[in-house]
């Protein structure tokens, strides 16, 4: 119909309108501010300096880059190590089938609740065990996001590996545990794999817990520092461009295997 | 499978005693505040039934705040399923590049939200920001995008439809890939043009599809916390304050825990009926996401 190169030539535009932004980003990080405190319409540096970077680098980018590290390793681990057997369980182990449909319809809920509802008595949860300001307690409230994220996405996976695999194991005398570690878990490798990149990016990016419950700047993740230093100086950019170009990176780099496994999800079964 | 009960308890329990701690807990403390007048540190609380509630039902930045959070979830829905919709339609048929065309249109989804906001804090300035020098060189006046108290939502809303466009993009570009190729060429043969197909065909198919990218937007748009924080503050005045940034202001700036409380069960209230309405899609429709 449209496959004129007309209707190529409208996609390359706007998808360069849509990528403007980012673009802007990069170009800035690179900038002398001379260039971007300008009223000049200019998204590409004259000169290019690493000025910026540099300054990230004595204002320790590197520690606040490690607690970010931590903080979404921790959650992702966490949350698969409670949400496999979760997950498992719902699937394969006999349960009531109202049971089932209630506790998915419960984690559901629990995953489109608005943070900041939790936020008041998370905060007393936290101080009374005194885990207020610690990566730690960044760890466990991240499971309110990524553990019903984890259940939800794990089910899917755990229903494709044949069961009948695990029956013929079973009469071979394979107990659960040996089933799970020889069967159930390398055959769902990718499943979990593609479970943990989407737990780390959600907590890699998360910013009102993270807000809320570290008030120590050296315990600050990516995005209370950039926040920061939004409010702090309104003409910050080379510094923000860097900053965010640095925490953008190991995230683009995974957007091709992001963008084709949501696809698939949102395919199928909804037809 | 058959296996003992017992076992199946046990494989559940570290996930129900996490959410049990980390939700179920603090919902169930959230509304027994939400009966008491309390002060910073939780102690030293007084029962006062439901006046909380009364109060907010009266208080004027309550409303301004309901109102502001409806507006812009309204706003951020409606544009950011009708320009998904087009990029889709866009990218629906093969054109040289499509491979990298569609990981480049999902790009601004996977950025954090921080970083979003301080790309857009920068474009919003009024002296260098990048939207003002691109008016000016356009010979158009420049414009307060974050100041004029009518146009502060509408900045929000165009951050938000940046970033989230590339969902519902996605979303409805995987209805459209799951629309029979011979719909289309049954259609073409009757003599269809590409504007009737696209009327009385892709849209009336793709339906279950848009209703849940409206649905999972609007339930996300709903929550809007981070950019409001990092770009208005709620301001100016109370033009941009949404119902987080109520609860925020309330709970962790006023320490006003019992009012802050009741306003946050009214939120999960909304935020129920809008879950349950999107759970029944979900399970009628048999996907797997969330």
């Amino acid at each position: 119909m449209w496959r004129s190169p007309l209707h190529s030539l409208t996609v390359y535009a706007v998808t360069g309108l849509m990528l403007l932004p980012i673009v802007w980003m990069v170009g800035t990080s690179v900038k002398p501010p001379i260039e971007y405190v300008s009223a000049e319409v200019d998204l590409f540096p004259d000169s290019v300096t690493l000025e910026h970077y540099r300054e990230l680098i004595e204002d320790d980018i590197a520690g606040k880059v490690l607690n970010s590290l931590i903080v979404a390793l921790g959650s992702t681990l966490v949350a698969l190590l409670a949400g496999f057997p979760a997950a498992y369980a719902l699937v394969r182990l006999s349960f009531p089938k109202q049971l089932d449909l209630a506790f998915l319809l419960f984690v559901l809920l629990i995953k489109l609740a608005p943070p900041l509802v939790l936020a008041i008595p998370l905060y007393q949860v936290l101080r009374s065990l005194g885990l207020l300001d610690t990566l730690a307690g960044l760890i466990l409230v991240y499971q309110v996001y990524t553990l019903p994220f984890a259940i939800w996405m794990l089910l899917g996976f755990v229903r494709d590996v044949s069961i009948s695999y695990e029956e013929a194991a079973r009469i071979d005398g394979a107990g659960l545990l040996q089933r799970l570690a020889t069967i159930v878990l390398p055959i769902m490798t990718p499943g979990l794999v593609a479970t943990a990149i989407f737990l780390m990016i959600l907590s890699w990016n998360e910013f009102a817990y993270a807000l809320l419950f570290v008030q120590t700047p050296s315990k600050f993740t990516l995005p209370t520092y950039i926040a920061t230093l939004i409010t702090e100086d309104e003409t910050f950019w080379g510094r923000l461009a860097a900053i965010g170009f640095l925490a953008s990176l190991p995230i683009l780099a995974m957007v091709g295997v992001i963008q084709s496994a949501l696809l698939r999800s949102f395919g199928g079964g909804l037809k | 499978m058959h296996s003992p009960r017992y076992l199946s308890l046990l494989m559940l329990a570290p996930a129900l005693c996490l959410l049990a701690l980390l939700t179920v807990y603090p919902l169930g403390r959230s509304l027994l505040l939400s009966f008491f007048a309390t002060e910073y540190g939780f102690e030293g609380a007084s029962f006062v039934g439901t006046e909380n509630y009364t109060y907010l039902f009266d208080d004027s930045f309550f409303r301004t705040a309901t109102w502001n959070t409806v507006a812009f979830t309204l706003m951020a829905t409606v544009s950011e399923v009708a320009l998904g919709l087009m990029l889709a339609l866009m990218v629906t048929r093969s054109f040289p590049g499509r491979w990298a065309v569609i990981p480049a249109l999902v790009a601004p989804y996977v950025l954090s939200t921080m970083v979003v906001t301080a790309i857009w804090s920068a474009w919003f300035h009024y002296d260098f920001g990048f939207l003002n020098n691109a008016l000016r060189a356009a010979a158009l006046p420049p414009v307060e995008w974050l100041f004029d108290p009518d146009l502060a939502m509408i900045s929000l809303v165009l951050v938000d439809l940046w970033q989230t466009a590339p969902l519902t993009f996605l979303i409805l570009l995987a209805g459209m890939q799951a629309i029979p190729l011979e719909v289309y060429e049954a259609a073409r043969i009757d003599g269809a043009s590409p504007k009737q197909i696209l009327i009385t065909i892709t849209l009336p198919l793709l339906l279950p599809h848009i209703m849940l990218a409206a649905l999972l937007r609007s339930i996300d748009s709903f929550k809007i916390f981070d950019k409001v924080y990092a770009l208005t503050g709620g301001g100016p005045g109370q033009a941009t304050e949404t119902l987080s940034m109520f609860v925020y202001r309330l709970g962790f700036r006023f320490f006003d825990v019992g009012l802050a409380s009741a306003a946050a069960v009214i939120m999960v209230i909304v935020a129920g009926l809008l879950a349950a309405l999107y759970a029944r899609n979900i399970i009628r429709s048999g996907s797997d996401v969330a």
